[in-house]
């Protein structure tokens, strides 16, 4: 049988995921990647904690950081977490239209973190903590951008997944895809429940 | 089962920038990785040239730095990991018996990179200058220097890093994923086995680096401040980062070479390798404390003599795993039919060499007497006896023991012995004397020096020796072209090999192996030949065999990223965007278009194995 | 791999398919507990900082065991690293998260040395 012929309730794996070699290769490589980009972020969370208190004359956390927004942010993403869960479930019993409604609401939960986290940011350069003015603003940016871009760069892909297999019902071709998708918007959650206690719950306390 | 699309078969150039064959990428690498050999090597003989009398003014200031800048970089990272790669890429998967690596097409994506990452760097030279601020880019010399020297290294660099670690996670999930029938995890070779430790130490290691390129890129490019001291940074945040890449970085360079030498050292002994489950275990134990040991490079920091005692202390404790290591390939040695091929002088070269350099390793992690050789020719004799006499003699051995497997051609043994004598005394020619040259004060980095300090006759000697090593290198080269001219194809299995990869015959089929290979033990094809059988047992009939599409993309995509680069640099932020464009729009396109592979068929296969091809 | 269900309908493929679906009746009430728990473990979190009745040095550890709590749910029922077949899963993200701890505390604590 091909990989890229749609399942049948019948012939459909227990774990469609990893029923091809190509499969077995993406899921294994997928996790090991995520444990490298564990570094990444454990070297910009390192950097920003090695100077978050070097805000010279600018405002400090403290004084900058809007909780209730942030903890709404934080209510988004978690959601989408979980949105993205229901849909792996779907994509294990061949429920392709369930699955893509459920990718469908992780991505604008998604758009909506990343508005909120726009409208922080440009809240933030009016207060006049910026890239440049200090090495806390330079620290902050980055980490927190840095996840931003992630949430980015996830939304495309998720466009461009269930744009592509709009039609197409769940073949073990692109189970894999799905299900590296969930992964990966894990992971990038994971690493906000650190920035958001970290950065914001901790920058509250100095 | 029929295939889904018609295959094209590419010719000449257009199949080199579109194939996701393992076998021809690796040869990819060893070309590019080859060629910047070279060109790191020129640089090192002419900062020898400078060195070879008191204030000799040829190559000097600025220029000398720039010299040193891109000798170690492009040492480090353009000519020894591509070469790793290159050996990981030709053999690993017929080593475990396998027909591909596990990501065919990130194979290609990650060869590119480091391609146009290298290339990236090296313009630097014609447009203002190399950078200048030595291959560790300390800050602030790197973060203050004007001119756009840096720039090219931080985004050359950037690239190719990125190359590396899609290198790194496709041989990790190639080795656990795709070995053949029978072939456990205590029955891969050991070349596998270091391959595979090296190949996660770039996956944890390279993100660090990854963060510090972007962190340097955002000071020089967008004005951060993380190492500006005036606006709140610490220059030590660069340092911290760049060793806890920089020195797992050593032994990912150093494993593999452990790697060829025990292949070696064991086909030239007609031995089983002695002790290799200690040889397994050192291995992983010398990747495992790589990690936690690099603050010995920043030990005149001032961290504390505790922090500086309890890096001390796992730094000597790396010396016992490499003991172990060093004594199994001795007693490996002992009591064999040994046969000194050029392949087995460069691997019993290597041994005291590498002993030396680790002495000297052990000496340096003493810190209170590192503050004395801080800095000093010392350090230098020290890393080049690691790399030079560990690195690229492993390297030139495992040269000489695959280039009948790579190029279907044996390199003449005459030559061979030639380019290795003439290799090996002029690295101790080189390097031996700047052990004294460090103890009597001389500082490393400098472009000249004052006659009347007894420095001359050691640094001269030592420039003497650098082209010695030169001639070596040129010998290969000839050895190399002479070889090619040669219509004498090699032998399928020219040194009597223990493992698979000599199983198949020359040149390697496309596929690999028409049959996966049943693995019955270590050292998979002498177990077969002890049987008698001479030949490997099949795990599967004959049958249809899936294979990748070459793809073109993987070329793009790295131009963009290439494009993006170049445009950073001058911040031209529209042309930075296009290459932007052009990365996301060859990922868009990856997505897009269903890629299947396609079948070779069964008949073919069966004529492959008729025809003594396959 | 795909093959063995290309069988015709047994029974012990029927049987087969009811058991799945309930394994995946529970895995849903897992993630819906679970989610429940992040939500609980966020709220507390926030709350132990935006309330200030507790010490500040005892709210920063209190707050990060909640958040590694929370990465634990994650990571096991969320990503399933607690299914079979995950060992080299695990074996990558524990060496990964070693290096990173090693990673933020040479950061955090060795770089404004006297």
């Amino acid at each position: 049988m091909n990989a890229g012929e749609r399942l049948t309730d019948a012939n459909f794996p227990a774990h469609p995921e990893k029923a091809t070699l190509e499969g077995k290769n993406k899921f294994l490589g997928f996790w090991l990647f995520l444990g490298g980009e564990t570094v990444l972020f454990a070297t910009l969370f390192g950097t920003y904690l090695g100077l978050r208190n070097m805000h010279l004359d600018g405002p400090t956390g403290e004084e900058l950081f809007k909780l209730p927004l942030v903890f709404l942010a934080t209510m988004l993403l978690l959601t989408s977490s979980l949105t993205s869960v229901y849909a792996v479930l779907s994509l294990k019993q061949n429920k392709v239209r369930s699955l893509q409604g459920w990718f469908l609401v992780t991505l604008l939960l998604g758009l909506g973190f990343l508005g909120l986290e726009i409208y922080e940011f440009n809240h933030y350069v009016h207060e006049g903590h910026t890239f440049t003015s200090s090495a806390f603003g330079s620290a902050f940016y980055t980490l927190v951008g840095f996840h931003g871009a992630h949430v980015a760069f996830g939304c495309l892909w998720i466009t461009t997944l269930i744009f592509r297999n709009w039609n197409r019902g769940i073949s073990l071709y692109n189970a894999p895809k799905y299900y590296l998708f969930a992964l990966y918007w894990h992971f990038v959650d994971v690493v906000w429940v650190f920035i958001f206690t970290v950065v914001y719950l901790m920058g509250k306390v100095g | 089962m029929a295939t889904h699309e018609s295959h094209k078969k590419r010719s000449g150039l257009m199949d080199w920038l579109t194939t996701v064959d393992h076998k021809k990428i690796g040869i990819l690498y060893l070309l590019a990785g080859g060629f910047f050999f070279l060109i790191g090597g020129l640089e090192a003989i002419l900062m020898r040239i400078q060195l070879i009398k008191p204030e000799n003014d040829l190559f000097t200031g600025e220029l000398f730095n720039q010299l040193l800048t891109m000798h170690g970089t492009t040492m480090i990272f353009l000519a020894a990991m591509p070469m790793i790669f290159a050996y990981m890429n030709a053999v690993i998967p017929l080593q475990i018996g396998a027909r591909d690596v596990a990501f065919p097409y990130v194979n290609a994506v990650g060869f590119w990179l480091f391609f146009f990452g290298g290339v990236l760097l090296n313009l630097s030279w014609f447009l203002g200058g190399a950078p200048e601020a030595g291959w560790t880019a300390y800050a602030p010399l790197s973060t203050s220097a004007q001119d756009t020297g840096v720039d090219f290294y931080v985004l050359g660099l950037q690239i190719a890093g990125a190359g590396t670690l899609a290198g790194g996670i496709n041989f990790l999930v190639t080795i656990i994923n795709m070995r053949a029938p029978g072939m456990t995890f205590m029955r891969m070779p050991l070349f596998t086995w270091a391959s595979f430790v090296t190949s996660g130490l770039i996956l944890f290691a390279f993100p660090a680096l990854t963060v510090g390129f972007f962190l340097l890129m955002f000071e020089r490019v967008f004005d951060a401040n993380f190492f500006n001291p005036e606006m709140g940074g610490n220059i030590l945040i660069w340092e911290h980062i760049f060793w806890i890449f920089g020195h797992p970085e050593v032994y990912i360079l150093i494993l593999p070479a452990f790697g060829i030498i025990s292949e070696v050292v064991s086909t030239f002994s007609n031995k089983r390798l002695f002790g290799y489950s200690a040889m397994v275990f050192a291995t992983v134990l010398i990747g495992f404390l790589g990690f936690m040991v690099w603050v010995h490079h920043m030990f005149t920091v001032g961290l504390g003599p505790v922090t500086n005692s309890i890096f001390a202390v796992a730094t000597m404790a790396i010396a016992i795993p490499t003991g172990v290591k060093i004594f199994n390939w001795i007693f490996t040695m002992w009591g064999g039919q040994i046969r000194f091929t050029t392949a087995m002088l460069f691997a019993v070269g290597f041994i005291p060499t590498f002993v030396m350099g680790g002495v000297t390793g052990v000496m340096l992690a003493v810190p209170a007497a590192d503050y004395q050789y801080h800095d000093s020719y010392f350090v230098v004799a020290h890393f080049h006896y690691v790399i030079v006499g560990g690195l690229i003699l492993g390297l030139f051995s495992g040269l000489y023991y695959w280039y009948p497997r790579i190029f279907n051609r044996v390199l003449n043994e005459t030559l061979g012995k030639i380019n290795f004598w003439l290799f090996f005394i002029g690295f101790h020619l080189t390097f031996f004397p700047q052990h004294w040259l460090g103890l009597m004060g001389m500082p490393r980095r400098v472009f000249t020096y004052m006659s009347g300090q007894h420095l001359d006759e050691a640094n001269f000697v030592s420039t003497i020796g650098a082209l010695f090593m030169g001639a070596g290198t040129i010998v290969l080269f000839i050895n190399i072209i002479v070889t090619a001219s040669s219509k004498k194809v090699a032998d399928k299995d020219p040194w009597d090999g223990r493992t698979l990869e000599w199983s198949m015959p020359v040149p390697t089929p496309e596929y690999n192996f028409a049959q996966t290979p049943l693995v019955r033990g270590l050292d998979a094809l002498f177990v077969e030949k002890m049987a008698g059988n001479g030949k490997m047992t099949p795990a599967e009939p004959v049958g249809e065999i899936h294979m990748p599409n070459g793809s073109i993309l993987p070329f793009v995509l790295s131009l963009g990223l290439f494009i993006a680069g170049f445009a950073l640099i001058y911040a031209n932020w529209i042309i930075a965007g296009v290459g932007l464009g052009i990365v996301l729009l060859t990922m868009f396109l990856r997505s897009i278009l269903d890629d299947h592979g396609y079948h070779i068929h069964k008949e073919e296969v069966e004529a492959d194995i008729k025809g003594g091809r396959a | 791999m795909a093959d063995q269900h290309k069988t015709p309908e047994t029974n012990v493929h029927r049987h087969e398919a009811v058991q799945r679906k309930l394994a995946l009746k529970e895995e849903r009430k897992h993630h819906n507990v679970s989610f429940i728990m992040m939500i609980l473990l966020t709220i507390v979190a926030f709350y132990a900082i935006w309330s200030d009745k507790i010490s500040d040095s005892f709210a920063v550890l209190f707050i990060l065991t909640l958040a590694v709590v929370q990465v634990f749910f994650q990571l096991y029922v969320w990503m399933h690293l607690n299914h079979k077949g995950h060992d080299f899963p695990i074996w990558g993200m524990a060496t990964g998260i070693l290096v990173a701890a090693v990673t933020v505390a040479s950061l955090m604590g060795m770089i404004w040395t006297s």
